[in-house]
């Protein structure tokens, strides 16, 4: 018997009608031509035409940083002193905090690190930074001239440095020895094959093989990448994992030797129940070192009370304070011996004027080597 | 025919229900596709912000054969999570559903419950559990396993992780199928003589495919999207497509790299999704024959 398919009720869509709104609506999105060649993300205002910001109160301060990165009682201290409140926000990446700003999200105050200082900054994304309006910014320039025109911000035009850190390698005493070789090749110590972690980090990776090569650390060269991701292959069948939980691989036992940011290891000091068993080295052939700032991004509401902020923040006192509380170095003079006491047992982890002047950093390079540096990662991490 | 005007009536209202869905999807599903798929032809500037364009490079670039080999590890682990979940959920679910009188919801609840806490914060506790120094290593060496056996940075742990995170997505699209099962079936089953196991596999189990097939979807396509137990409870050898996704848009800042690949687990997705559909279409269509 032959059976017809019953009438479809008038209006309800058919499979093929749903098919082809589909496709409509996918291809009028995929025929914008106007959207060719725009960014996806809005960097078409620059801030440098915006006037010097006034270190004053000009309203509560919206604060955007990384989670536990400044002690608590500080930021209270200064809502006490300036009755205002502190409406406080945290990313977990430079680049999720740089999206945000871009999505039209308002703070008043954020911490990038130099990379993306300089990258923001070019963009025209920070507020310009007169420091001679400010009571503790000059002492820092005087006693580091190094930040007074870093690579990453001409004239430190949009930033003060914040904190400082560089990296190394971390080891477990009790398993390794006393002491590694002080060089990048301790990664490849076989006596902790399956127990070795490299960050999970492309710039600090490629930058292991770049510095045992003696490459620039920031080379986009397909040649070079090629020779850096062939030098790490060798380091794979050793690895255990690629990981930026530093310290928890250290203090759960998990890693005997760990690729490691020298802040890192005060909170190893902190946790650890018996902390001798640790050693933290930085290599000959090269230290990277990195610097998170302070910056105002362009669309701060309330510019004046996040520059006083900063003012705020440098007073030796709170550096104390925050040193004690994150664990990492900052560039304020009469501050050093602090971070010294607080790393006794690993010297290496202190961060000098010649570190500064002479270790590596990490920049920005162009799109084409951007994209090389990316492939040769992702040979490093999934090969 | 002609539709009477209370038939047209009725047609117009269901169409406006359908409304705010519709407009939901179009700009949240739809709307985010459409950028992603124009992202897949853009470029990043030297800062490394993504610029929309006509460029084929993202989709060139896919052809290393790096990120097949890391899609067909995925594709694995995400199976075998789904049947794992599968062989664990389903006798929960027939406990529940057939066994389980007045206490069926406090025990679906107790299913159900531990799922509420964030499946990041759960795999961190995995992390520590699992770790070379926790509880679950210290156990089995006390036990006699030999000290150089590890659990973290295995497959073992991904895939353990992965079911524990995803189980729940099975348990509940099973319950439900055993819920609406008529017990009387089963009776009838024994009654014509059979034994306990030919009456599962030959009445309970044709009778619950629907749902074990929605679980076996449920899981399996989240799982293969996943990056949180590989990144925390895997090594290099067990990287998943969803770490490198991740990674394009927030360590290597290639985004119209990290669309091109979504595009592209998506059009696997998409055909794996499909061929098993229509097996299971055809499967069902035979037993109801």
């Amino acid at each position: 018997m032959l059976l017809t398919p019953p009438p479809r009720p008038s209006g309800r869509p058919t499979r093929r009608s749903v098919l082809r709104g589909a496709a409509g609506t996918l291809l009028g999105a995929a025929a914008l031509p106007a959207l060719s060649g725009c960014g996806y993300l809005n960097t078409e205002v620059t801030a440098d035409d915006l006037p010097p910001v006034t270190p004053e109160i000009d309203g509560d301060l919206v604060y955007f940083n990384w989670a536990d990165y400044v002690d608590p009682t500080v930021l209270s201290g200064f809502c006490s002193e300036y009755k205002v409140s502190i409406t406080q926000a945290n990313y977990d990446s430079m680049e999720s905090m740089a999206a945000k700003i871009a999505a039209g999200n308002k703070y008043d105050i954020i911490f990038p690190s130099a990379k993306w200082t300089q990258r923001m900054a070019q963009a025209g994304q920070l507020r310009r930074i007169d420091r001679s309006r400010m009571v503790n910014a000059p002492a820092i320039f005087k006693g580091y001239p190094y930040f007074a025109d870093p690579w990453y911000d001409a004239d430190s035009g949009h930033s003060i440095p914040f904190s400082m850190y560089k990296t190394g390698i971390a080891w477990r005493k009790d398993k390794l020895g006393p002491a590694l070789g002080g060089s990048w090749s301790d990664l490849w110590d076989r006596r902790a094959a399956g127990y070795t972690y490299l960050l999970d980090d492309e710039d600090e990776v490629l930058g292991v093989g770049a510095l045992r090569l003696g490459y620039d650390v920031n080379t986009g060269d397909q040649h070079r990448l090629a020779r850096i991701t062939d030098l790490l292959a060798t380091v794979r069948p050793l690895l255990r994992g690629f990981s930026s939980d530093d310290y928890t691989n250290i203090l759960d036992g998990n890693a005997w030797i760990q690729h490691m940011w020298s802040g890192d290891m005060a909170a190893v000091l902190s946790q650890a129940d018996d902390a001798s068993i640790y050693g933290f080295e930085t290599c000959r052939e090269g230290t990277p070192i990195n610097s998170d700032c302070y910056a105002i991004p362009r669309d701060a509401e309330h510019p004046g009370t996040a520059l006083l902020f900063i003012d705020y923040m440098l007073r030796p006192e709170n550096v104390r304070k925050n040193i004690a509380y994150i664990g990492y170095p900052m560039p304020v003079p009469g501050t050093e011996e602090d971070y010294r006491k607080l790393v006794a047992p690993f010297p290496d982890c202190v961060v000098t004027l010649d570190d500064l002047e002479h270790g590596y950093h990490f920049g920005n390079t162009t799109a084409a080597g951007n994209q090389a540096r990316d492939a040769a990662w992702t040979q490093v991490e999934a090969g | 025919m002609k539709d009477s005007p209370r038939a047209r009536r009725g047609t117009r209202l269901w169409s406006v229900l359908l409304l705010p869905g519709t407009i939901w999807m179009t700009v949240f599903f739809l709307g985010a596709l459409g950028i992603l798929l124009l992202l897949s032809f853009g470029t990043t500037d030297d800062l490394g912000n993504p610029h929309f364009g006509h460029t084929l490079g993202n989709f060139a670039a896919l052809l290393n054969p790096i990120y097949m080999q890391v899609i067909l590890r995925s594709l694995l682990y995400a199976a075998l999570t789904s049947v794992i979940c599968l062989a664990i959920a389903y006798p929960v679910a027939y406990a529940i559903a057939l066994h389980g009188g007045r206490f069926k919801n406090a025990l679906i609840a107790a299913v159900v419950i531990p799922f509420f806490a964030n499946y990041l914060v759960r795999m961190y506790g995995w992390v520590t559990l699992l770790s070379d120094g926790g509880p679950v290593l210290s156990l089995l060496h006390h036990l006699g396993v030999p000290q150089t056996f590890k659990l973290l940075s295995t497959p073992y742990a991904v895939i353990g992780g992965l079911v524990y995170g995803f189980v729940v997505f099975m348990v509940l699209p099973v319950y439900a199928a055993l819920e609406r099962l008529d017990v009387s079936l089963i009776e009838a089953g024994r009654d014509l003589g059979g034994g306990p196991l030919t009456t599962f596999w030959r009445v309970t189990l044709p009778a619950t495919r629907q749902g074990a097939t929605a679980g076996l979807l449920l899981v399996f396509l989240p799982a293969m999207g996943d990056f949180v137990s590989a990144q925390l409870l895997g090594g290099p050898q067990q990287l998943m497509i969803g770490s490198l996704i991740q990674d394009k848009f927030f360590g290597g800042q290639d985004w119209p790299l990290g669309s091109a690949l979504t595009m592209l687990l998506m059009l696997v997705l998409l055909a794996c999704t499909s061929v098993y559909l229509r097996q299971a279409t055809r499967e069902a269509r035979e037993a109801t024959r």
